[in-house]
């Protein structure tokens, strides 16, 4: 008879029963209620106005930070990070409003191009980090002032064009009482789910993040899925672009670049471990949205630009104190 | 008994990682002029023992006496101020630093600017180096040009010049070709007046330095009795908590002749590894034997092509094209179980179910859709053979022992549907349950057809388990023992270099 | 191998910076090929008048990367500085008491940083997000629109060479140089690299990572606000999104420089020469009648170029030592 393995009773929660839940999902959920708070706050602030639009009105003006943010949390669940989004967001952006100049025949072309554009830079980025070895900081870095650059040489001379009015149409238009924007971002949110948590790739590029050591020596393939995140993310600033095209109706190349930080931080104030492994998207869209509210609620109380920066640093810092006391008493 | 209080008193003293105990109730003495040796398996708290006195970690409970008044380290130097130096056993080394930087670290003398003077410092710590016997070592290299022979020397250098009162040595001879020029310090440093608490596993060291010796078990202290008065059997008893002979069934050969080899290299050369020739065959249990550093580290990462070869095949039982990558491997049904099992062997952030079924995620889901029931059921066919019970699967694996861990590794090594396990030292750092499920796992792996190379730092381990054992030394097979002939002395004698001559002439 | 060798070698200037040097040379030789004015005095204090903000915020930066942390704050400091400027060194503070007030600001949001990052332990690429958006706040409530006035001896002074030889932006760069030589060999010099290329390791050798990353941060947070300064001077006004732009070239300096974004490799002089590739390239593609938009595309490539050709030459240095080990 074999001895049993007596250590496993000093093993944590040995004591039986397993988490059911995904301890991820704990602060995601807590910074997911901050935003909802957010949002009623800001509806009792501004008299006249009731709970429903006012959510609406978040959704619509995050959903461009939601879409880039997923591409930068999964660069950040590899341990790696992008900083070309802010670029690409622009790119395609002006990409989409030059090439339709105002008319709908050209969407159903310039759409997919441009979308191809922008994984077409994730996919540099990508094969810069897999296979060249590049840290990804500096690869993105590059990459993003290179691109501004062929971004500059594209638009120089030319007048800015308006936006194709489909798309414009598209980001103020209803179904059923429900604005599109909120119905792209609530598909976006659940496919990208169901992408970083439902799938076999998913749970590869978890693997990756958490041990790049240990998934060599298993031989995954680490290059293939450093190249697809960064493709992805890419693509996640592509579409980002088009829509921030469709919904300010007229695109600069800049018009991207209050958009990098913000996706970084979203990531982080969800609960991801900016050196890799930990994170979902779950959390991640509870940041963007968490940081859309807030704007929301600083513009409500009419304050001015400088009190507005002030008190969103200010709540970033605390966001993140907050969680790592978290992971303090997780920790134990 | 004199009336001089010892330089070091322990008493009582615990400390607790989260739910993990790493010391209980811990107590022993230390006089002047005295080697106490400290043993024990890994993770009996050995480390934790070394880093508390050094005032790295703060204990839960307990108090600490240097020379008769209460010693409560604030941090390292606190520590160092009070005469406590330590040479650690993971180098406390900056490798972009130089070596003369490093040995005055953390205050570098400065000159009245508040300057660190290079040159003086260089001239300073070259007759330091020169005053403890090591002059090879440029006092302006960086420390990251150095050997890691070199770097011991610097860190038990660093450790000793300061003329502690009481030397905390952590393993000092892990990379240590030249041991008699540690046990020369050793003896100047007692002469001296020093305590030194000397931690190791290598017996023979103990039983030539220490004349008592202290032994931990599971964070309790077990034994404390004089050296000469233990035998063998009985250290590692004690160590173990067990008796050595009865741990391993003793089981029929599953060898069999009749088939291909399951792996066969010839002639393996590269950077450390030197015409190494062997062949695996099916329901074999192939030992490789060797002292720290003889290149087996290097030989079983290249055979699963983590390592990059010169020259020499390796064959694959129906893999006709040469294995060139951990995936080509994996799907020729090679799998390493590999050293270093916190980096690369567990995905620290993941469940243990995710641990295990990582290899067949694939086949666990449908259109990459991740099906939980049908991964359950996968890791469900594979988690007995291993013993892992199964209430740890939803765990996060990073909660779970080092034993476990391993556990939930074999266990993916099976899920890969792996034909040849390369097994290395799969038991370092486990407990005993989990080392007889290992074995009980190995024996159900060859019976049932596969093939299994097998390096452990535990010759008891190779000589009961293996059916051929083959012995390196720097980094060539220097022989090949089995049957009667496989005893840890031949083991040994081979290991140590004594067989080399022989060798040579047998191979001119 | 020779002592002269081996002294160079306490400098520690990687395979990076010397690649940096190289790189810088060959863009100005091409510059001054095809730009008459290049070497003259009046050329040179162009140039760097244009590096010199670039030059000393990047320095700063550079301590922080070595230490192993990030810091994207840099932006937010330097805008307090340039309002602050503009703001009182016309009235009763006089430039220089603006100057130390600015000073002191940078050093105060260089401890806050630091204790955020090294105390508290909180994750330094997400803090410093914050940290820069309320610094960036500040600025914009100190002075809400471009505006204001920056004392006009300094705007001269500053700007201006010494002597018809010497550009004053030059002798700027030169001390921040300066500054970094002696620092590099004080303890805290050496504590930076050891915390930054091995916490584990520089926590039992008895250093404090905590005190060395927080002191980091604080010597840079001074650098931003002297770059602050600097900038003060060659705009002469006031703009608190005026360095809106600079971060991810700070970055770019950096990494051109040879330092390592994981710490612990690298130093302020390879991000010197960083920063001078920079603008040189800017002046380079101008004189040769480049559209403004190739220094963009090129800044980027001659990260990777810089990047490349150091870590070729680390891995041949490595290779070479292991021969004659």
């Amino acid at each position: 008879m074999a001895p049993r393995d007596t250590s496993t009773l000093a093993e944590p929660m040995a004591r039986g029963r397993a988490p059911r839940v995904n301890p991820e999902l704990l602060p995601a959920a807590v910074v997911l209620a901050c935003a909802v708070l957010l949002i009623v706050a800001s509806t009792l602030l501004n008299a006249g106005s009731s709970f429903v639009p006012q959510l609406d009105a978040v959704l619509v003006t995050s959903i461009f930070l939601v879409v880039a943010s997923f591409g930068q949390g999964l660069t950040i669940l590899l341990g790696g990070i992008d900083l070309s989004i802010g670029v690409v967001v622009g790119l395609a952006a002006i990409m989409v409003s030059t090439l339709t100049n105002g008319s709908n025949a050209a969407i159903l072309w310039v759409v997919p191009a441009t979308l191809g554009f922008a994984a077409f830079i994730g996919l540099v980025n990508g094969l810069g980090v897999a296979l060249a070895r590049v840290p990804p900081f500096i690869m993105t870095l590059a990459s993003g002032i290179s691109f501004y650059g062929v971004g500059l040489a594209f638009t120089t001379g030319l007048a800015q064009r308006p936006v194709a009015p489909g798309l414009v149409a598209l980001m103020n238009a209803r179904v059923a009482g429900v604005p599109i924007p909120v119905v792209i971002l609530l598909g976006f949110v659940i496919v990208a789910t169901i992408f970083q948590n439902g799938t076999s790739d998913g749970r590869k590029l978890y693997a990756l993040g958490s041990s790049p050591g240990a998934a060599r020596v298993l031989g995954l393939p680490i290059a293939a899925l450093t190249i697809l995140v960064y493709t992805l993310s890419g693509l996640c600033a592509g579409i980002s672009g088009i829509l921030l095209a469709g919904y300010s109706s007229a695109a600069t190349i800049d018009i991207g670049d209050p958009l990098l930080l913000p996706t970084i931080a979203a990531v982080v104030i969800g609960g991801a471990r900016v050196v890799g492994g930990r994170g979902i998207y779950l959390g991640t869209f509870a940041g963007a949205l968490f940081l859309s509210a807030l704007e929301t609620i600083i513009t409500v109380l009419n304050l001015s630009q400088g009190v507005r920066n002030i008190i969103e640093g200010a709540i970033i810092v605390f966001a993140l104190l907050l969680q790592s006391e978290r992971w303090r008493v997780a920790r134990g | 008994m004199s009336s001089t209080p010892p330089v070091l008193e322990v008493r009582g003293i615990s400390k607790h990682y989260g739910a993990t105990v790493a010391l209980r109730d811990v107590s022993f003495v230390l006089n002047a002029g005295e080697v106490c040796g400290l043993l024990g398996e890994n993770g009996a708290g050995k480390s934790t023992l070394v880093k508390t006195l050094s005032g790295v970690e703060v204990p839960d409970s307990g108090a600490l006496f240097l020379a008769g008044s209460e010693y409560r380290p604030r941090d390292r130097n606190d520590a160092r101020r009070q005469g406590v130096a330590t040479a650690f056993q993971e180098l406390s080394l900056v490798s972009t630093l130089s070596v003369a930087v490093n040995l005055f670290l953390p205050d570098p003398a400065v000159n009245r600017a508040g300057l660190v003077a290079m040159r003086r410092l260089e001239q300073q710590a070259a007759r330091i180096l020169a005053a403890h016997g090591v002059s090879e070592i440029d006092s302006a290299a960086l420390v990251g040009e150095l050997t890691l022979g070199q770097r011991q020397r610097l860190e038990i250098v660093r450790a000793m010049f300061r003329r502690p009162r009481l030397l905390l040595l952590d393993e000092p001879t892990a990379a240590l070709s030249d041991r008699d020029w540690l046990f020369d310090l050793v003896g100047n440093r007692l002469a001296e007046g020093a305590a030194i608490l000397y931690i190791s596993h290598k017996l023979d060291e103990i039983r030539r330095l220490c004349r008592r010796s202290v032994i931990l078990r599971n964070g309790q202290k077990v034994l404390d009795r004089p050296v000469a008065e233990m035998s063998d059997d009985e250290i590692f008893r004690s160590m173990a908590g067990r008796s050595v002979v009865e741990r391993f069934v003793a089981a029929p050969s599953a060898v069999r002749t009749d088939a291909q080899p399951a792996l066969s290299a010839s002639r393996l050369s590269g950077d450390g590894v030197e015409d190494i020739s062997f062949t695996l065959m099916a329901g074999e249990i192939l030992g490789v034997a060797g002292l720290e550093g003889q290149g087996q580290a290097r030989l079983f990462r290249s055979l699963v092509g983590l390592y990059p070869l010169r020259s020499g095949r390796i064959e694959v039982a129906g893999c006709g094209r040469m294995v060139r990558s951990p995936r080509a491997a994996r799907a020729a049904g090679v799998v390493l179980v590999p050293e270093e099992r916190k980096t690369e062997g567990i995905f620290k952030d993941l469940t243990t179910i995710a641990n295990v079924s990582l290899p067949a995620i694939d086949h666990a889901s449908k259109l990459h859709f991740l099906n939980r029931r049908r991964e359950r059921a996968l890791v469900g066919e594979v988690i007995g053979d291993v013993d892992l019970p199964e209430h740890f699967l939803p765990l996060s694996i990073a909660a779970l022992s080092g034993g476990n861990q391993q556990k939930a590794v074999l266990g993916r090594a099976l899920m890969a549907r792996a034909r040849c396990l390369l097994l290395f030292d799969p038991t370092r750092g486990v407990d005993v349950g989990a080392k007889q499920s290992i074995y009980r796992m190995m024996r159900a792996f060859v019976g049932g057809g596969g093939a299994i190379l097998f390096y452990s730092t535990e010759l008891d381990e190779l000589v009961h388990l293996c059916d051929r054992c083959l012995v390196l030394y720097g980094n060539r097979i220097v022989g090949e023992l089995q049957g009667p002939a496989l005893s840890q002395e031949q083991v040994l004698s081979l290991a140590a270099g004594h067989g080399l001559e022989r060798a040579a002439v047998s191979g001119r | 191998m020779s002592a002269a060798l081996r002294r160079l070698g306490r400098l520690r200037p990687t395979g990076g910076a010397v690649v940096a040097v190289v790189i810088f040379l060959a863009l100005y030789a091409i510059y001054a090929a095809s730009e008459a004015s290049a070497a003259s005095v009046f050329g040179l204090t162009n140039l760097f008048n244009n590096t010199v903000v670039l030059a000393i915020a990047s320095a700063g930066l550079t301590l922080v990367v070595l230490a192993g942390e990030f810091d994207l704050s840099p932006i937010g400091v330097i805008a307090i500085a340039n309002v602050v400027m503009a703001t009182t060194s016309v009235g009763t503070l006089g430039w220089f008491g603006a100057l130390i007030l600015v000073l002191l600001i940078g050093a105060a949001v260089g401890l806050l940083n630091g204790w955020l990052v090294a105390s508290l332990r909180l994750q330094s690429l997400a803090v410093t997000i914050g940290t820069m958006i309320a610094c960036e706040g500040v600025a914009l409530l100190l002075l809400p629109a471009p505006g204001g006035a920056v004392n006009q001896a300094i705007v001269d002074a500053l700007t201006g060479d010494v002597l018809e030889v010497v550009p004053v932006a030059l002798a700027v760069i030169a001390l921040v140089l300066l500054v970094w030589l002696v620092l590099a060999r004080t303890r805290f010099g050496i504590a930076i690299y050891a915390v930054g290329t091995d916490a584990m390791a520089a926590r039992l050798s008895g250093l404090s990572a905590e005190r060395t990353k927080l002191l980091a941060f604080v010597l840079a947070g001074v650098a931003y606000a002297f770059a602050g300064f600097m900038l003060s001077c060659q705009t002469g006004s006031g703009d608190p999104r005026a360095s809106d732009t600079l971060l991810l070239y700070m970055y770019a300096s950096v990494a051109i420089g040879g330092t390592s974004l994981m710490g612990g490799r690298g130093g302020v002089f390879g991000t010197l020469f960083g920063a001078g590739i920079l603008s040189v390239m800017q002046k380079m593609l101008f004189a040769l009648g480049a559209a403004s938009f190739y220094t963009s595309i090129f800044s980027g490539l001659i990260m990777l170029v810089a990047i490349f050709i150091g870590n070729a030459s680390e891995l041949l240095a490595r290779v070479r030592r292991q021969r004659v080990a």
